[in-house]
């Protein structure tokens, strides 16, 4: 789990250009001002590069929610 | 039948409500549904019976598309893709059908000097929100995130009363878990008692404020040519606060009919007045709408791309926002208002992109601006008439109320006039006093969703909404449609 977070932390830190950026389970786009639509449709695009994994659209709101998107992923990829 | 009736409170309401509970107390579940889905088929068809046949050929139809999309594909005639395409366009057709043809042929008309005839068929109430309500589903079913087996059910996920009309826009996964939870079968007090509560705010919301506001749009829309500079400002700015106590005022309705039922519907508004930027107003205003176009529209066509660039982000961001514009009406300024708004989205982007600042203040000035001024076109009935309020307001001429006239009388020398704004002096004055009242409810005060969030049952609750409530029975003689049930 740690594992997926730590690789979601590198794809934030990259999409939002903050070398400094930490996000734990309760981070929500609310948490972050630059997390909007764009952003977090290149946040999904990455992570499914990096798992080879594909979310429904039906999936990527709920997403908006670290937790829930560590969960998703792996659910997903094992 | 409207939220704002006396039928709809004191008689459709109760006895829904005393009809769905009852038949759960007594353990007939299955009962209970069709009792509400009946219900709701009854309140759908108070306006026209005509149109009942279509909701409900598009629910079979809808259901029965489904019901393939999640079976196993041996022995299909066809794959699921293409029953799913085939969904799509039906659902897309009807829409189509029922709300643009007679734009299409006019359009038609004007470039080819023909004159076909117009078809002139009235809209089907509800269309547009139980058409992407269902797009929505069969997305969801062909990718796997829903499978709806019981026909009961789903006619109760698009009928259930309260959203049908015009949303708040829900999903399945969200609605369905919380008809069969069994604490919701049984009465809740404390849901009774914040549903009452909501739904009284929202009442008042629309029978007290944009009703009041309602009459000087029509006045102002109407005498658009004539328009003096400050009669413009008084237009606009009365038809966008008419527009949000409108519309959110019915979503608190729904929200509080449904808490009745135990049911959590979806927020649609969060203080979209105090919106700083284009992206952050629409993530306030009709906030299930941006979903479904985001999840639905914007995100399918920037997938759509091999690699995901800004350039092509922005594209689909405006490609979205026309498609919005459009869904809202058939007609030109529904297409300049989305394209407006798209435009805006981008510059927005691009602004964040580029890592500028910009002052809260002013921030909220342009946005608010922005919003009040593309609520023109969004309100006219043609392009021209949204072009002579702008005229009025940026270069009309400029009149004061007749009672300065005494003590500003040198200001005539600069070609100032003095004369009755609004129709009568009476009708400027409340208007000047509501819009002000307005911004100080729509910029200061907590909105009712955070209200309903920390929501205790109180005395002093009961003292504040019993008079709001009597006021707003009291003013409803007049009973007036809400503006978003024309889209």
């Amino acid at each position: 789990m740690s594992n997926i977070k730590d690789k979601i932390q590198e794809i934030f830190r990259d999409i939002f250009d903050e070398e400094e950026l930490v996000i734990s389970e309760e981070t929500t786009a609310d948490d972050i001002e630059e997390w909007d639509s764009l952003n977090h449709i290149n946040i999904i695009s990455a992570i499914e590069k990096e798992y080879k994994i594909k979310f429904a659209l039906g999936e990527l709101q709920a997403m908006k929610d670290v937790g829930e998107m560590i969960h998703l992923i792996s659910v997903k990829s094992s | 039948m409207l939220f704002n009736s006396y039928t709809f409170i004191f008689f459709f309401l109760p006895v829904a409500f005393l009809g769905y509970f009852l038949l759960n107390y007594n353990k007939k579940v299955e009962g209970a549904k069709v009792w509400l889905v009946a219900s709701s088929l009854f309140f759908y068809s108070w306006w026209n019976v005509i149109y009942l046949p279509l909701i409900l050929l598009s629910v079979l139809l809808n259901y029965k598309l489904s019901r393939v999309l999640i079976e196993d594909e041996e022995g299909s005639l066809f794959t699921k893709k293409q029953y799913f395409v085939v969904g799509l366009v039906l659902n897309i057709s009807l829409l189509v059908y029922f709300k643009y043809m007679d734009f299409f042929i006019t359009n038609v008309n004007f470039i080819s000097g023909e004159n076909f005839e117009l078809w002139h068929l009235a809209l089907p109430l509800a269309i547009s929100f139980f058409t992407l309500q269902q797009i929505a589903f069969l997305v969801d079913s062909y990718e796997g995130l829903v499978k709806e087996k019981n026909f009961l059910d789903y006619s109760l996920f698009v009928t259930f009363f309260p959203q049908l009309i015009a949303g708040p826009i829900v999903h399945h996964q969200e609605m369905m878990p919380q008809f069969s939870r069994l604490k919701n079968k049984l009465f809740n007090y404390k849901n009774i008692a914040a549903g009452v509560f909501i739904f009284s705010i929202g009442l008042f919301k629309k029978v007290v404020i944009a009703d009041s506001f309602s009459k000087w749009v029509h006045h102002g829309f109407d005498h658009s040519q004539t328009l003096t500079l400050i009669e413009g400002w008084v237009t606009s700015l009365a038809y966008t606060f008419q527009i949000y106590f409108d519309f959110s005022g019915y979503t608190d309705m729904a929200i509080g009919a449904a808490l009745l039922f135990n049911i959590k519907l979806p927020q649609n508004f969060n203080s979209p007045y105090k919106a700083t930027g284009i992206i952050d107003y629409w993530q306030r205003w009709h906030m299930t709408l941006t979903i479904f176009i985001t999840t639905y529209v914007y995100t399918p066509i920037l997938r759509s791309f091999s690699k995901i660039t800004f350039f092509k982000a922005m594209f689909a961001t405006f490609a979205a926002m026309f498609i919005s514009g459009l869904w809202h009406g058939a007609g030109w300024t529904f297409i300049v208002w989305g394209s407006l708004h798209g435009f805006a989205l981008m510059i927005n982007h691009y602004w964040h992109k580029s890592k500028r600042k910009m002052s809260i203040f002013l921030a909220w000035f342009i946005t608010f601006n922005f919003v009040n001024i593309t609520g023109i076109f969004f309100r006219a009935e043609n392009l021209s008439q949204a072009k002579d309020i702008l005229q009025a307001m940026f270069t009309g001429n400029i009149m004061l109320p007749i009672q300065l006239e005494s003590r500003l009388v040198q200001l005539k020398t600069y070609g100032v006039t003095f004369g009755s704004l609004m129709g009568t002096s009476r009708d400027f004055a409340l208007a000047t006093i509501l819009i002000v009242i307005s911004f100080f409810i729509s910029l200061v005060l907590k909105n009712s969703n955070e209200k309903i969030e920390d929501f205790k049952p109180s005395f002093l609750v009961l003292l504040l909404i019993v008079p709001m409530f009597i006021y707003s029975i009291y003013n409803m003689q007049d009973v007036s449609e809400f503006l978003y049930f024309n889209f």
